[in-house]
């Protein structure tokens, strides 16, 4: 999503992480004024609805997840936070990671919460433990992460390189249905 | 993150996804949903409430079966804090 105060031209770097850093809180304990801010907002609105109706039962179904919170390994480069159109790329990485091995680098949501247990975002360890019940009948080997701070030019990329990529990866990997988080 | 969504069903793998949005879920328009009335970066709830994340997951993960009609945003009615997850 966009915050309008993360665009602001010409004013110091100090003042800018400042009305970022606030707005991040207000939107985490006022969420009436992101609702606003939402119907006042110009979307890429969607155009009919694409559907794929799931073949199997969950229990023979193999699931991956994807999240825009940000999640990355430490040892990939983070998700570019100075420009105020976010960032459109990716991170790939095994769903056996350690977890003392993941990151989060996102500056517009408050990921306290996340950086003590990732589960908040990804539910990494909640997924496993269903499969190991034989509730779903696997997991997708990767899990891929974006920050969902994406606008202007950078739309672009990501409706015709980068979410294509992904979901390419996705369907060469053998996976039937994904789970997606948010920030 | 309903972009992305949108994309990998469009290649033909059902999708379900958390919202924190609903405003701009609905007009974003992804197959399938589960809305919560959560704060921004607690999509599945609290930290080390395995019983809460797990129940959202689940729920999540049981409209892929469930769900009939593109466009259904499934909206539990759990209050912040205060929902029992036993």
């Amino acid at each position: 999503m966009t915050y309008s105060g993360s665009k602001m031209k010409n004013t110091p770097r100090w003042l800018d992480e400042f009305t970022n850093r606030l707005l991040v809180q207000l939107l985490k304990h006022f969420p009436w004024l992101a609702e606003r801010w939402a119907k006042s907002h110009r979307f890429v609105e969607g155009e009919g609805i694409p559907w794929a109706p799931l073949r199997k039962p969950l229990r023979d179904s193999c699931i991956a997840m994807v999240t825009t919170a940000g999640v990355h390994l430490k040892s990939q480069p983070p998700f570019n936070m100075e420009d105020p159109d976010g960032d459109a790329s990716f991170r790939a990485f095994p769903t056996d990671a350690d977890r003392t091995d993941l990151t989060i680098t996102h500056k517009y949501y408050d990921h306290s919460a996340a950086d003590r247990d990732i589960n908040v975002v990804l539910p990494i360890d909640r997924l496993r433990e269903l499969r190991d019940e034989r509730v779903i009948g696997g997991i997708g080997p990767t899990l891929y992460s974006f920050m969902g701070h994406i606008d202007g030019p950078h739309l672009k990329t990501l409706m015709e390189e980068t979410a294509p990529e992904v979901a390419e990866r996705l369907v060469r990997e053998g996976v039937e249905a994904v789970f997606l988080t948010p920030t | 993150m309903g972009l992305i969504q949108r994309t990998i069903e469009a290649k033909g793998i059902p999708t379900i996804g958390i919202t924190l949005q609903k405003e701009v879920t609905k007009r974003v328009r992804p197959p399938r949903a589960l809305s919560l009335r959560y704060p921004f970066g607690h999509p599945l709830g609290e930290a080390f409430h395995a019983n809460q994340q797990r129940t959202i997951l689940l729920e999540a993960l049981k409209g892929l079966e469930t769900i009939k009609d593109p466009g259904t945003i499934l909206e539990p009615a759990y209050v912040w804090r205060r929902h029992r997850f036993d």
